[in-house]
């Protein structure tokens, strides 16, 4: 793995994301809007806001929104980065360069992964802090950060961005054009927004144990769709299946 | 520099490449014709080891094709232009040269001096900070090419270089080839431009999913057409044109007052031809030789093969 060429095409890929205005502003207003919305409906939820000792847990449940962003937000720029490439069939010069098919892929997959991720963190921390000015009010006492949200946000955040980037490039060896790509990929979001929602209704608990159990399924499907997705970024396949 | 042997890529039941053998020597330009389907990009993408061989073997610059560790090597031995330009509408032309500099491993110098070198001469050095989104598609063509070349390499391919362009923007291409003959680099140049490939061509290759015809352009011609002579005089009379049949190695055409004769060898028997002529009392005005177009014979090539 020769790391200069990852970096040379995820740069080259950055490069050119960062001029669309769409990818920007999704970059921006989803993370901004859940760590600046969240933390109001704890506050104002039925006008005095949700009570003291469900606060907790409804907290936890809202920064798991974390992780079903995590899965939104790779997908809109991989589609664009491998599709668009398709489709402006710029992909077969750059196969024929001496960067392997793996550093390609990885180069791509890093261009979509770092943007959304950065956005996640930095609304994170954003949403922590105005969520323990609420706690701090009504608890006492500031609840970010803990084990449970360094999880999340460490690990859970990581892992749901990386199977959102490995099930995009499933998913753009089939797709013609950006908007279908984005349409079939966002299907990934399913299971991190079912398990958002059963956090919400108080069907499951998201404590250390049970998000290490997520973490640990998360972490064997990330590996399987890696194989899966190597599997169909190889040069041979793009040229003769992928137009 | 190019060794082929019976170079064969089969896509199910469809053989796009059929047995190929060839050699393509050191600073040879080599044209390769066909209609489309004719299995000339399949070509190009299996010598540039972007896809497997069904059969046979090919090598280039010494290291095979198919063999995964020369793979890189290869890659970096060839520019390869494929048929659509294929590149980054919002990166500008010296930013896209800079990236594929980058893939080639080029010094950061080397790369700026080789990027204002190419874009100057293919005149796009004043546009080279403007996005391609907003160049032409002859000025599109011609980055496609630059970026080929970015890395010097020894061999190019080139698959319909000049498609699809307007005849101003074809002719910067094709000089720009000819500037780069001259360089002494093996390239091959896939197109269906016959009058192209008649003048850039050191040798071409007629492929209809097999070879069926290589040669150099005028070794073709000879070989389908053989030799004539054609002559204008004053007028076409009954007893010049039996001369001419005498002194001919075959049927002589007669259109209006010109007399169109098959010769064995023209140097040997043109002034036998001529006396002949004259001698019959015909007025001989032009004699000049009849040269059938590399169109005509490629045609007739792919019409003998249907």
């Amino acid at each position: 793995m020769n790391w200069r060429n990852v970096a040379t095409i995820a740069t080259k890929d950055l490069g050119i994301l960062v001029t669309r205005r769409s990818v920007r502003l999704s970059l921006i207003l989803l993370p901004l809007g859940v760590a600046i919305g969240l933390p109001q409906v704890a506050r104002f939820a039925g006008n005095g806001g949700i009570p003291a000792a469900l606060l907790p847990r409804f907290l936890t449940a809202f920064l798991f929104f974390f992780a079903v962003t995590a899965t939104i937000l790779p997908v809109a720029i991989a589609s664009y980065s491998l599709v668009g490439e398709k489709i402006e069939r710029s992909l077969e010069p750059l196969l024929a360069t001496p960067a392997a098919d793996g550093e390609i892929l990885l180069g791509k997959g890093l261009a979509a992964f770092v943007p959304p991720i950065a956005a996640i963190w930095i609304g994170g921390v954003v949403f922590m802090a105005l969520s323990d000015q609420e706690t701090r009010a009504r608890l006492g006492h500031p609840y970010f950060p803990n084990g449970t949200a360094i999880l999340i946000l460490a690990v859970i955040v990581p892992l749901m961005a990386i199977l959102s980037v490995e099930y995009s490039v499933l998913v753009s060896a089939r797709a013609s054009d950006v908007r279908a790509a984005q349409q079939a990929a966002t299907l990934v979001v399913l299971p991190s927004m079912a398990l958002y929602v059963l956090a919400e209704v108080g069907a499951i608990t998201l404590n250390m144990a049970t998000l290490g159990v997520v973490a640990g399924v998360l972490a064997v499907i990330d590996a399987a769709l890696a194989i899966a997705s190597r599997a169909t970024f190889r040069r041979e396949d793009i040229l003769t299946r992928w137009a | 520099m190019i060794e082929i042997e019976g170079l064969t890529r089969r896509f199910g039941e469809v053989t796009a490449v059929d047995g190929l053998t060839l050699t393509i020597g050191e600073g040879e330009v080599f044209g390769l014709l066909g209609p489309n389907g004719a299995g000339k990009t399949t070509t190009v993408r299996m010598l540039a080891c972007l896809i497997s061989r069904t059969a046979g073997r090919a090598r280039i610059g010494g290291y095979s094709i198919g063999d995964a560790t020369a793979a890189r090597k290869i890659r970096s031995l060839i520019g390869l232009m494929p048929e659509e330009a294929g590149l980054y509408p919002d990166l500008s032309a010296a930013r896209t040269l800079d990236f594929f500099g980058r893939l080639y491993r080029m010094p950061r110098a080397a790369r700026t001096e080789r990027t204002e070198r190419l874009l100057t001469l293919l005149g796009l050095w004043q546009r080279r900070d403007a996005p391609v989104k907003t160049y032409s598609k002859g000025m599109r063509q011609r980055l496609a090419l630059a970026r080929a070349l970015i890395h010097d390499p020894p061999v190019l391919f080139l698959d319909e270089p000049t498609a699809n362009l307007d005849p101003e923007g074809a002719k910067t291409v094709r000089d720009f080839l000819l500037e780069l003959r001259r360089d002494k680099r093996t390239i091959l140049l896939n197109t269906h431009h016959l009058e192209e490939a008649s003048r850039v061509c050191d040798r071409v290759g007629v492929l209809a999913n097999r070879l069926i015809a290589v040669g150099s352009p005028e070794e073709l011609r000879r070989s389908l057409w053989g030799s004539a002579t054609v002559v204008r005089l004053a007028e076409v009379t009954g007893p010049v044109a039996d001369a001419a049949r005498k002194a001919g190695s075959g049927d002589v055409a007669v259109a209006g007052n010109v007399l169109t004769v098959p010769v064995g060898d023209p140097e040997r028997d043109n002034p036998e031809l001529v006396r002949a002529i004259v001698d019959a009392g015909g007025q001989v005005q032009f004699v000049t030789e009849s040269v059938p177009t590399l169109e005509e014979v490629y045609l007739r090539l792919l019409g003998g093969r249907q």
